[in-house]
């Protein structure tokens, strides 16, 4: 059976193909638009989904959509009418989009892939998250906690799932109805906070660890905990229903003080834990740590629940709050689930994976325990014609569009060598790996990209885990990174235990950076640089299998430095998605302070022309 | 550019660009138009087959994005929000097996269209960082267009058979800014419908919305699959 599942429509819209059980290919369509989050009919992920399936749209058995739009629809003209009459400006947009395109969205995957209605349908948004955190699990049964900003209806959901006679069994325990809502709370307090909401709620997590909860009390008061281990949101201290005047309101202005300008100087430094802060400085971060610390504790009790309920030790978790490494950790830390599965993409971006595995799963295509899927599911490019066209490009050219702070003076020509695939492949790691010992900044770009938004060694962008010098270049000269977000590391599974302060029976769950864990204190120093001011790090633990050519270079690595562990963020300026095309890496290789790129088996550098 | 164009530029900043929301968001799609410029040379490039004229578009590609940063740039340091960046859909301009030169047209006529608008706005305005971005902008867009007319002569193509594709150019970007036209009236008209929908229906509707809002769970199965089983 060939099922593809679509997302789109509101953020991260994706295509996954499934062929007989198989993931083909699974991909977000920001990576192909180089568009933050895109949210557009999917066209050039289907497309490329298609082509590595080898089929065309006729070939399909099954297309399924992510969301119920008729549920949705009545949700969004619910809210948007019970402000009235504050509302119309809320009314008058969402009628308009969903009325003229969105409601209709199995009829516009039918008219643009040319298919009959038939082959068109649809799950539930907090049945595609569970689905696609159950089905690649490879447990048995398990517990599923789907907590995001909001779905169809709900906005958070609790269910079971359990493979019965070969077909998977996903069933509800309870939901909690729009506008109560944790996701949109930690995104208000995000736009409270000055970042953008829907999109830097990591930095609102990474600005916690700066702070103290003193406003805990004041959220606890926000986001009430019901006696049933739910929890209800406080409303008059959001505009959740009428966004268009602000996310929060005056009152939670009131409760917490002024919020922050977007342009405020925040003067927080990962590298630097003893900087001074103003107090308004401390108080941001203050009130970073008091979500953070409720948002905790309102998981926890939603655990609680689910365990109740569920009756395993086995928890499957999605939606865009777990994306918040800090809150899984927790979960594994304190509630009474001692497994945990997060699939490479939780968020909106990952349904598309679900619909398509639940629907292929219905056909009896797969098994329970053969699917721990991989995260390399995207597209692959040929470098070739890149290398080149590198031969005709003249960096002097473009020298005045470099980014700001790059010394364009340095009037450097790029070099490129080429290795052979297979028999050179450990020479251009040792290559690699000397000058990464010699603190340079290098840009690893392999075989298919990843699903999901971590970079894990195939669009990768990697430095020395120990040089705060090369770390602060990486920051100001190359991603245009905040100073108060910490890098992380990859490290292989045989340097991990020594590195990391977890249980060896927990080494599996770090496959894709979704935990923060703490460092080991005589491991601090060695990876200094990747390390957050609380001596925590999202590490990715690197198996051999999952990705051999990632490996191998942190195993050179290790070889000259002591550990395999390298300092890895995403390969991707501020703002963009991770590059997908070599032609991408190349842009960012040549206006940034980038020293190396690694384009499949080619090394290209910056040398002086003397 | 026509007088009527430039009445109309400068009306525009001296009226509606009071308000720096409107001006924010209009920088803001200049800010999209250009990524998504960056996007279509993208394109170029991966279907080109001659290296040089890849590395030609390549380096074109790199100003292009720098000019997308600038924008939002200007947009960052005058908004006290966080800057949320404009998105287009993404549309190939030609099949995917036109000859890369048709899109090297295309983008020809465009930048003779930006350097125009541009022009005119960087007069226009009063001195600031839009202004400041503008003076560069306008410059390398002007480099712009004797490198593209160049390359279509590099790869073939003669004056006479250039000119007839630019005017089809011209012929197709005028269809399409009439359509934007058009969907700018049919907006206008939704919005009126709408808003007298809003306050005719809403009154006897926005209770029974309070009310389904105040529950705190789910009572009825939005998770029913329809069809998948």
């Amino acid at each position: 059976m060939k099922v593809l599942g679509i997302s789109y429509g509101y953020h991260d819209a994706s295509a996954t193909l499934v062929i007989d059980g198989q993931i083909v290919a699974a991909m977000a369509e920001e990576r192909l638009t180089r568009q933050k989050h895109d949210a557009h009919f999917p066209t050039y992920a289907i497309r490329h989904c298609l082509a590595a399936g080898g089929i065309g749209t006729q070939d399909l058995d099954k297309v399924v959509f992510h969301e119920d739009p008729h549920t949705k629809f009545t949700r969004v003209i619910t809210a948007s009418l019970a402000p009235f009459p504050h509302s119309r400006r809320e009314f008058v947009n969402s009628a308009k989009s969903w009325l003229g395109n969105k409601l209709w969205a199995l009829n516009t995957l039918s008219a643009r892939l040319d298919l009959e209605p038939e082959k068109i349908t649809y799950v539930g948004h907090h049945f595609s998250h569970a689905a696609q955190a159950f089905m690649g699990s490879g447990f048995e049964r398990s517990a599923i906690l789907i907590v995001d900003a909001v779905g169809d209806w709900s906005s958070t959901a609790l269910f079971t799932g359990e493979w019965v006679d070969g077909r998977p069994e996903i069933e509800r325990v309870t939901e909690i109805a729009f506008p109560h809502s944790l996701g949109l709370v930690y995104s208000a307090i995000t736009a409270y906070l000055g970042f953008r909401p829907n999109d830097s709620e990591a930095t609102t997590m990474a600005l916690a660890a700066f702070g103290t909860p003193r406003f805990a009390d004041v959220f606890r008061e926000i986001i009430v905990a019901e006696p049933d281990g739910t929890y209800t949101v406080d409303q008059r201290y959001f505009n959740f229903a009428n966004f268009y005047k602000g996310a929060y309101t005056d009152a939670l202005v009131e409760r917490l003080g002024p919020a922050r300008d977007s342009g405020a100087p925040l003067g927080l430094d990962c590298l630097n834990p003893d900087a001074t802060l103003s107090e308004e400085e401390q108080r941001f971060a203050d009130i970073a740590a008091s979500i953070q610390c409720v948002l905790e504790e309102r998981i926890l009790g939603l655990c609680s629940v689910l365990h109740t309920a569920a009756q395993t030790e086995n928890l499957c978790l999605a939606g865009g709050v777990a994306f918040n490494c800090v809150a899984n950790q927790r979960i594994l830390d304190d509630s009474a689930f001692t497994s945990l599965y997060i699939p490479p993409d939780p968020g909106d971006g990952g349904t598309s994976v679900g619909t398509a595995l639940y629907t292929a799963a219905q056909a009896g295509d797969l098994t329970p325990t053969g699917l721990c899927h991989s995260a390399y599911l995207g597209k692959s490019f040929d470098e070739g014609p890149v290398l080149e066209m590198i031969e005709h490009v003249n960096p002097a050219h473009f020298r005045q569009y470099m980014k700001a702070g790059v010394d364009a003076a340095q009037n450097k020509t790029w070099k490129v060598e080429r290795f052979d695939r297979e028999d050179g492949f450990t020479e251009l790691c040792a290559a690699v790996a000397d000058r990464l010992m010699q603190g340079q900044l290098v840009g690893w770009f392999q075989g298919n990209f990843e699903m999901g938004p971590r970079a894990l060694g195939n669009r990768s962008l990697l430095a020395r885990p120990d040089d705060l010098d090369a770390a602060r270049r990486l920051s100001t000269l190359v991603k245009n990174r905040a100073p108060y977000r910490p890098y992380a590391f990859s490290v292989t599974d045989a340097d991990a235990l020594a590195l990391l302060d977890i249980p060896a029976d927990q080494v599996r769950f770090h496959r894709w950076m979704q935990l923060a864990v703490p460092v080991r204190a005589e491991a601090a120093d060695t990876v200094r640089a990747a390390l957050h001011v609380d001596h925590t790090t999202r590490p990715q633990v690197c198996f051999a299998e999952d990705n051999p050519r990632y490996h191998a270079i942190l195993s050179a690595f290790g070889d000259r430095y002591g550990k395999s562990v390298l300092l890895n963020t995403s390969f991707n300026p501020s703002g963009y998605p991770l590059v997908a095309s070599p032609e991408e890496a190349l842009v960012m290789f040549a206006r940034t302070d980038l020293d190396v790129l690694v384009l499949g088996d080619a090394l290209i550098t910056k040398v002086r022309p003397d | 550019m026509s007088v009527i164009e430039r009445i109309k530029v400068h009306a525009l900043v001296s009226i509606f660009w009071r308000s720096k929301a409107r001006m924010l968001s209009a920088v803001n799609g200049f800010q999209a138009t250009e990524a998504d410029g960056v996007w279509h040379l993208l394109r170029g490039i991966e279907g080109a087959d001659d290296p040089k004229v890849r590395a030609t578009l390549f380096e074109h590609m790199i100003e292009e994005e720098s000019h997308a940063e600038a924008f939002g740039q200007v947009c960052r340091a005058e908004s006290v929000q966080a800057f949320a960046p404009t998105f287009y859909e993404r549309e190939d301009i030609f099949p995917p097996d036109t000859p890369v030169w048709k899109l090297i047209a295309y983008v020809h006529v465009g930048e003779v269209d930006a350097t125009a608008r541009f022009g005119v706005l960087r007069d226009a305005l009063p001195p600031g960082r839009l202004k400041e971005a503008l003076k560069t902008i306008v410059a390398d867009e002007e480099g712009h267009i004797d490198l593209t007319h160049s390359l279509l002569l590099e790869l073939g193509a003669t004056e006479s058979e250039i000119r007839k594709t630019y005017r089809q150019v011209r012929l197709r970007r005028g269809w399409e800014g009439w359509l934007r036209s058009g969907k700018r009236v049919v907006n206008w008209v939704a919005v009126t419908l709408l808003s007298a929908v809003y306050f005719a229906m809403a009154p006897f509707f926005y209770r029974t919305a309070r009310a389904k809002l105040r529950q705190h769970k789910v009572v009825y199965d939005n998770n029913r699959i329809k069809g998948a089983r």
